[in-house]
């Protein structure tokens, strides 16, 4: 017994010791990148304060977007007013191919979530620019990826495709880590890293293959239809009205794609991954995440 | 003893899983008095620094603007008097085409619109004998593209016409000699000028005859003046004498005539008595024949005959010597009325010679004025064959030339199609001169003046320029393209290689510098003492200390200083701010430094740690 009681009891007192700490460490937000609304809240802030700091650098006017314009941006990613998500989906899928003009979203009257990111007093900044002035404008703001700006990025949580000052701010603001096209929230790698939620994808893969579709993960598909669009587009820089009848013919092709694959996704989503997720999640959460 | 074992074991490990179960729900729900003050307490301060440069620091107006090249200017083909009609296009350059001094801007009904530099625009054909400022472009250009038109004088010489030859040929084109319209002026030219040479010999003859004409008419008027002069002194005489012997002569005359009439009366009355007489003798005289009676009787007849001749010849010799009288003085009226005629002819021969004289030099004046204009005529056709002859040569119609201001231009825009009329405007281009429209904020347009430096980069593009600022706006909005919150300004781009027209281009005007690397520290850097004056905290090797400082200029997020108290060395290191634990809890990286904003600054910040 006395061989016992003394390793025993370390152990204990390790074990104690461990679970007391993990219980104290704060988890991850709710919000985007684990990020509580606090965080994100001044995330967003600076970021915006960098963006219009690099802006001036770069000679262009900007005014810092406040957290409502960009909250609305994020909000307004695959919404349109009166449409639900799955109408959405239905009749536009991702917003990609089929709402691709060409035209710089600034200038765009309808579905651009980007627009209305960037709030309404920096659409009209670039709007009384002079041609040239809107494309070295959203050059300097966004990079090569004129629709990736910082809410859609916030957003899907997804940083890999911004650029310009928008990058540079970011950069200040959030991690490498967070910048890595392979990121995941903690909440979302925690999720991932669960067995259930492996064979989640595992099912969802399959599926996939099963209707025609090359797709692992659902994270794959829309930036494969950019890809695509992108390729077909020449980075954005051919607008649909100057496409010739086989680039429409292909735009149309990516459309109905985009449709088809897109309305597959969500219904595996919300069939395979939303019951898994929302488990995994009600038993993390339920430790009390900030 | 084995199973004793086995069970010890399980119940130390249960022991161990609920008592690990506890602890986790201990410590998420239980917080120490300690811990808690410890969450709530203040962070330990800790000093953020940053070392003091040796900087250049200069305030900088950053702006975008855009590049082009300067604003349209058309290109206008004036119609030529050389040609019957405007050609028709048959070559046209391609858009954006590069148009340097000499290139044939396009071609029309096979002829060149040849391009030079001149800031006089092309209005009329250069022919021979042409001068002024279009002229001294064209030597110019002429000159420029090596080809000598001898001196820059404006005159289209022969040496001018010669060099235009040569570029023609030179650039694989027939010259533009004289037309048939302008041989057939020169010939028309020709015969006129000798019709009028004719015509000035002619009238010099007549002009030199007018001269004998006048002396003749002179002549003639002198003579019949004084002829008259004698005729009116004749009758003036014949008149005088007249009137002097008239009067007495009449009376005398009639008083001799009643004596000669009274005598003859007498004698005859006395013949009569004495035939009387001598019939009664006879009668008396028996004696006395027949005959002699009838001789007697016959005798007293003819004495009663020759006394009654004698009354009636001497009545009428009184008669007649008193109308003699009375004739003398009609005779004296007609002289009179013969003297005044005489007079009035007099007068009017005058009259009429100063007439002939001056009909004669009438004649002579005009002869003369037809002279001079037959002269002048003949001299005007001479000049102008002269000019007509000298401008028989090698030509420039002015549809064969455009004058531009500034070379080498840039085709903007084609404003005609092959096949239409080359007149009017056919194109429009822009000079290679680089302009930047840009624009200035309300509270920078101020501080930004013309013929300030400028620098003109587009990192994205890669492009790299300097400039001078041209023109800043007076008032804001006044512009196409600048609203009314900005004030329109235009950047004139220096020489470069670099392709920027139609690119945004970043726009950097330095309005202060401070002329040099200047000790510099971050603007948090510098605080304000009670005393008034500025200081910044230097680490030294005991610790912080602070240092009063002169500051200067700002920029950059950088702030010029001079160390007033103390050394302040480049690469000491100063305090920018104080680590904020609460700060890096809130945000993912502490950029908690107000106003540093700066390079710097961030590089002394903890790696980013966004948890």
């Amino acid at each position: 017994m006395p061989k016992f009681w003394k390793p025993g009891l370390a152990a204990l007192t390790a074990l104690t010791v461990c679970a007391m700490t993990y219980a104290q460490a704060p988890g991850p937000g709710r919000e985007e990148f684990g990020l509580t609304t606090k965080q994100l809240v001044q995330y967003v802030e600076r970021v915006e304060a960098g963006i219009a700091k690099c802006m001036r650098a770069q000679g262009f006017e900007y005014i810092a977007a406040d957290y409502e314009t960009v909250r609305k941006g994020m909000s307004a990613d695959k919404k349109l007013p009166g449409m639900s998500e799955e109408d959405f989906i239905a009749k536009h899928g991702f917003g990609a191919a089929t709402m691709y003009t060409g035209q710089a979203m600034q200038l765009s009257n309808g579905y651009s979530p980007a627009r209305v990111g960037l709030g309404e007093r920096n659409v009209n900044i670039f709007k009384n620019l002079p041609a040239a002035g809107q494309a070295a404008y959203n050059r300097a703001l966004l990079g090569q990826n004129t629709d990736a700006t910082f809410a859609i990025g916030l957003e899907r949580e997804n940083f890999s495709r911004i650029g310009g000052c928008t990058l540079d701010a970011v950069k200040q603001v959030f991690s490498a880590e967070q910048l890595s096209a392979s990121y995941y929230n903690p909440k979302d790698a925690i999720v991932n890293k669960d067995p259930r939620m492996k064979t989640a994808l595992r099912k969802y893969a399959a599926e996939m293959r099963k209707s025609g579709y090359d797709y692992n993960h659902p994270d794959e598909v829309e930036p494969d239809i950019r890809k695509r669009l992108d390729t077909l587009t020449q980075g954005g820089t051919l607008t649909a009205e100057k496409m010739s009848a086989e680039q429409s013919a292909a735009l149309k092709n990516l459309q109905n794609y985009e449709r088809r694959v897109a309305i597959k996704n969500h219904e595996l989503a919300e069939k395979i991954f939303k019951p898994v997720e929302e488990q995994i999640e009600k038993e993390m959460f339920a430790r009390g995440v900030q | 003893m084995t199973g004793n074992r086995l069970v010890v074991l399980a119940s130390v490990l249960v022991a161990i899983a609920v008592a690990a179960g506890v602890a986790w729900v201990a410590g998420s729900r239980i917080e120490s008095p300690a811990d808690a003050a410890a969450r709530t307490a203040p962070p330990a301060p800790s000093p953020i620094l940053v070392p003091v440069e040796k900087r250049v620091l200069g305030a900088n107006v950053v702006t975008r603007g855009t590049a082009r090249f300067g604003l349209p200017q058309p290109v206008s083909l004036a119609p030529s008097a050389l040609k019957p009609q405007a050609g028709l296009v048959t070559t046209l350059p391609a858009r954006n085409a590069q148009m340097n001094e000499g290139a044939v801007l396009l071609t029309a009904s096979g002829r060149p619109v040849f391009l030079f530099e001149g800031k006089v625009p092309a209005y009329r054909d250069l022919v021979p004998g042409a001068s002024g400022d279009d002229v001294r472009q064209l030597e110019q250009a002429l000159k420029r593209l090596g080809f000598d038109p001898g001196p820059l004088d404006g005159v289209y010489d022969q040496q001018t016409g010669a060099a235009v030859a040569r570029w023609y040929a030179k650039k694989g084109w027939e010259p533009f000699g004289p037309t048939r319209e302008q041989l057939g002026v020169l010939r028309a030219l020709e015969r006129e000028w000798a019709d009028a040479e004719k015509a000035q010999v002619a009238a010099m003859a007549a002009l030199m005859s007018m001269g004998p004409a006048v002396e003749a008419a002179r002549a003639a008027a002198e003579f019949n003046n004084r002829t008259a002069a004698i005729d009116l002194a004749a009758k003036t005489v014949e008149l005088q004498r007249l009137e002097q012997s008239s009067r007495q002569d009449a009376k005398l005359t009639i008083d001799d005539e009643r004596a000669k009439a009274a005598h003859g009366n007498s004698a005859a009355d006395a013949d009569l008595a004495a035939q009387i007489a001598e019939r009664a003798v006879i009668e008396l005289d028996p004696r006395q024949p027949e005959t002699a009676r009838i001789s007697a009787n016959a005798k007293l007849e003819v004495a009663r005959a020759a006394a009654h001749r004698a009354r009636v010849g001497g009545q009428l010799a009184v008669q007649t010597a008193e109308r003699a009288a009375d004739s003398a003085g009609d005779k004296i009226q007609q002289l009179t009325a013969a003297k005044s005629a005489a007079t009035l002819a007099e007068r009017s021969v005058r009259l009429e010679g100063e007439k002939a004289i001056r009909a004669a030099l009438d004649a002579q004046k005009l002869a003369a004025v037809d002279a001079k204009l037959s002269a002048e005529r003949a001299r005007q056709l001479s000049v102008d064959l002269e000019a007509a002859k000298r401008k028989i040569g090698i030509q420039v119609p002015v549809d064969e030339l455009v004058f531009i201001p500034s070379l080498p231009v840039r085709v903007e825009e084609i404003k005609v199609l092959v096949g239409t009329s080359a007149m009017g405007t056919v194109l429009t281009v822009t000079d290679n001169q680089l302009a930047i429209d840009s624009s200035l904020s309300l509270e920078t347009a101020p501080l930004v003046k013309p013929g300030m430096p400028a620098v003109i980069d587009e990192q994205a593009l890669g492009v790299k320029a300097t400039g001078k600022v041209q023109v800043v706006a007076s008032t804001p909005g006044t512009r196409a393209g600048v609203d009314p919150l900005h004030v329109y300004m235009e950047i004139k781009v220096d020489a470069t290689q670099v392709r920027l027209e139609g690119a945004s281009v970043r726009v950097t005007i330095p309005i202060k510098s401070t002329q040099g690397a200047v000790t510099a520290v971050p603007n948090s850097a510098v605080s304000l003492a009670a005393d008034g004056t500025s200081r910044v905290q230097v680490k030294r090797k005991d610790g912080l200390e602070y240092v009063v400082v002169t500051p200067g200029l700002s920029a950059d997020g950088f702030i010029e200083v001079s160390a007033v108290s103390g050394k302040l060395e480049p690469g000491e290191l100063v305090v920018v701010g104080y680590n904020n634990a609460r700060a890096a809890e809130d945000g993912a990286k502490p950029a908690g430094i107000a106003g540093a904003g700066n390079a710097a600054a961030a590089s002394a910040k903890p790696p980013p740690d966004p948890k």
